[in-house]
């Protein structure tokens, strides 16, 4: 905990710059993203301009720099991007993910990819099956974590998808197998309470435990699948828990775009959890209704930190300082704590081009300042 | 008592048409070569169908977006709208936005049909029911929601009129939200009224209100009174047992394929079921197929379920002493 106000934290992934992208492929930079390069290294610094690969990676000769590089690069410069932004807790913007669901599927034994399913239009996700017991090859993200960890100047903070989402973006069969008869609605249940259990397990807290081993303080654990079926956030909190049963560090929730109200109370059994990291600004009116769902904590008793999100991810308009600042205040108004307010965008601002995502972030950052001056002092 | 079985929702994609749809968004390749391979796609699922001896036949729905869309792009009155969840899965529809009172063009729904008006064989239309469409759209129009679902049923009716000329015999109504959040009062007299004017535009054609994504329990008298040829329910949220049968014997639809899983049913346990609920309701046919829409599987899962049927149908066959 910082000793501030209000302070302010990434959530999620950014959009990952042409360049990199090129780069990655072994591609030469156009003269577009050759220029974005140079501008956003003359801001942030986040590689030495007389490095001889940097100007063979400018002087069309990237496929000698090797993507290796290029993913270090891009991970350093959206790292800087955001420690650039004031932020008390940043990542490397999930520079080296391409997704929060096959990649740690990959990583895990006891599944099988089965193919493709549409998510609407033309777009798909790849989807796996539980077809055995779930095994952890290798933890994962660890290196990635060691590298932000080793260039960070802020605290960082550790994205890594939630069990219950795994199980839920997953087909169940290995554990509805094992239960005998017509597979309904309550065996369906219990079978997917052993999978996100498993996963949980397995899986998740012996990668946890290989980060925090590692120096990772702060974890979020992203559950985006939670609002999916209300009816199991009982199931959400217990996946939670097993992941995190005996372990030692800041871990957050992170939840976005459901209907929170009823996930209330059975979610609030996630014991560990010290910071509920939800989307508000999305849903947010003039009147400030989108943070209304606040009272629920107050409703319940619940006094744990919040990660108020306060830039909507969806929209290139710049939220003023002002509006984070009336953000910020209507929950102060609502919690009665302002110590308990931690601010971040509703969710990665992965869609948003980097110019416009990094104008929101530093709003945040000056809406954040407005904020403490009205209130006045320390969290301390 | 005859038993149906037959697909009761969109069939999911091919990978290969997952590849050339993402291509076409990617401009690299061309809205011809993604056609032929639709059309290509669509004869291999009604040759499937016709295999499994699936009828009547549907062609899977391959290039519908979502349930609405067709609807939302080619009637008037409406705007397609934003993204939105489907049910409680990880599939979204575009929620179509309703400005005036709908207007059904005539024609156009036709030409998303997979299958070639003229051809052989019976052939099911697979559509949204009028209360589902009129209570998942964004009514702007000012019209009251029993009226619109009213309506829908009326324009609906049009729809089967125009479909029978093409050669279609069998017409279904997905309608999930009729379980997961029954309508009660007006509200419900509305959805008797919309289906008695389906009813009335399909002559003797077969009319199947399906229903998903929840118990159908709640529902259940309501949907006995339906003007239909038979409802079906999804096994995997509703114990059948437990409903009280029909008044009037009518057909009885069983979702006995879950696609929320890619666990493979067994055949002779859904047998066992399905005697046992035809026991209890004791239907004039008994329709089997998938409760929820098969496309939340890929392709290669959706078809090995599906080849599971035929064994289902001779075990009920076969204990009915039938066909």
């Amino acid at each position: 905990m910082t000793d501030r106000l209000f302070p302010t934290q990434e959530i999620g992934s950014l959009m990952k710059p042409r360049w990199q992208l090129l780069g990655q492929r072994g591609e030469s930079l156009d003269d577009a993203a050759r220029a974005d390069f140079v501008r956003w290294n003359e801001l942030l610094h986040f590689v030495p301009a007389d490095d001889p690969a940097v100007r063979k990676f400018l002087g069309d000769r990237s496929r000698e720099v090797g993507a290796e590089t290029v993913r270090d690069w891009a991970a350093l410069f959206l790292l800087r991007y955001l420690e650039a932004t004031g932020l008390d807790r940043v990542y490397d913007g999930e520079a080296r993910r391409i997704e929060m669901y096959e990649y740690p599927v990959r990583q895990m034994r006891g599944f099988q990819f089965l193919g493709h399913v549409r998510s609407f239009d033309n777009k798909y996700y790849l989807k796996a099956a539980g077809t055995g017991e779930v095994r952890l090859d290798h933890p994962y993200h660890v290196e990635e974590f060691e590298f932000v960890r080793d260039h960070a100047k802020a605290t960082p903070k550790l994205p890594i998808t939630g069990p219950y989402t795994l199980a839920d973006w997953s087909y169940n069969e290995y554990y509805l197998r094992r239960h005998e008869g017509w597979k309904g609605r309550d065996v369906r249940r219990r079978a997917q309470r052993d999978f996100v259990v498993e996963i949980a397990r397995q899986a998740i807290r012996p990668t946890l435990a290989a980060l925090i081993e590692k120096g990772c303080r702060v974890i979020q654990i992203d559950e985006p699948a939670a609002g999916t079926h209300p009816q199991e956030a009982e199931l959400v909190a217990e996946g939670f828990n097993a992941a995190t049963d005996g372990l030692d560090a800041e871990f957050s929730m992170h939840i976005c775009f459901s209907d929170y109200r009823p996930l209330f109370p059975a979610l609030l059994e996630a014991k560990r959890c010290r910071q509920w990291a939800w989307e508000f600004a999305n849903r947010d009116t003039d009147g400030r209704d989108g943070y209304e769902v606040l009272n629920l904590f107050r409703e319940y008793g619940d006094t744990r930190q919040i990660g108020l999100g306060v830039l909507d991810p969806h929209r290139d308009e710049v939220e003023s300082p002002e509006r984070v600042k009336d953000r910020i205040l209507r929950a102060v108004k609502i919690l009665e704590d302002p110590r308990r307010i931690w601010v971040n965008p509703d969710c990665g601002l992965r869609t948003r081009r980097l110019e416009i995502a990094y104008a929101k972030l530093q709003n945040m950052d000056r809406g954040a300042k407005l904020a403490r001056a009205e209130v006045g002092g320390t969290a301390g | 008592m005859q038993a149906i079985t037959s697909l009761t929702s969109a069939f999911p994609r091919s990978e290969a048409l997952v590849q050339a749809t993402r291509d076409l968004d990617r401009g690299r390749t061309t809205p011809e070569a993604v056609q032929e391979l639709y059309l290509r796609t669509e004869a291999e699922v009604a040759g499937l169908e016709q295999r499994l001896g699936l009828e009547p036949r549907t062609g899977g729905y391959l290039r519908w977006q979502d349930l609405f869309r067709p609807f939302a792009e080619s009637w008037e009155g409406f705007t397609v709208g934003p993204l939105t969840r489907w049910f409680e899965t990880n599939q979204f529809y575009r929620q179509p936005i309703l400005h005036s009172p709908p207007g059904r063009v005539a024609g156009a729904i036709a030409n998303w049909l997979p299958l070639p008006p003229g051809g052989k064989g019976p052939r099911k239309a697979i559509l949204p029911g009028p209360y589902t469409f009129a209570g998942l759209l964004d009514n702007r129009s000012g019209e009251t929601p029993e009226s619109l679902t009213h309506r829908m049923g009326r324009l609906l009716g049009d729809e089967v009129q125009e479909l029978r000329a093409a050669g279609y015999t069998a017409f279904q109504f997905q309608e999930p939200l009729l379980v997961y959040r029954p309508p009660e009062g007006a509200r419900a007299e509305a959805v008797v009224a919309a289906y008695r004017a389906i009813a009335s535009a399909a002559g003797g054609s077969v009319v199947a209100v399906w229903t998903y994504f929840a118990d159908a329990h709640n529902a259940w008298p309501l949907l006995s009174r339906l003007p239909v040829s038979l409802v079906g329910v999804d096994l995997s949220e509703t114990d059948a047992l437990a409903l009280a049968p029909a008044t009037e014997r009518r057909g009885l639809g069983l979702g006995v394929i879950d696609p929320r899983t890619s666990l493979v049913e067994e055949p002779a346990e859904v047998v066992r079921l399905a005697r046992s609920i035809a026991d209890r309701h004791r239907p004039t046919s008994l329709w089997i197929g998938s409760g929820a829409p098969l496309d939340l599987l890929p392709w290669e899962p959706a078809t090995r379920k599906l080849h599971g049927l035929p064994a289902v149908r001779q075990g009920i066959d076969a204990a009915s002493g039938g066909p």
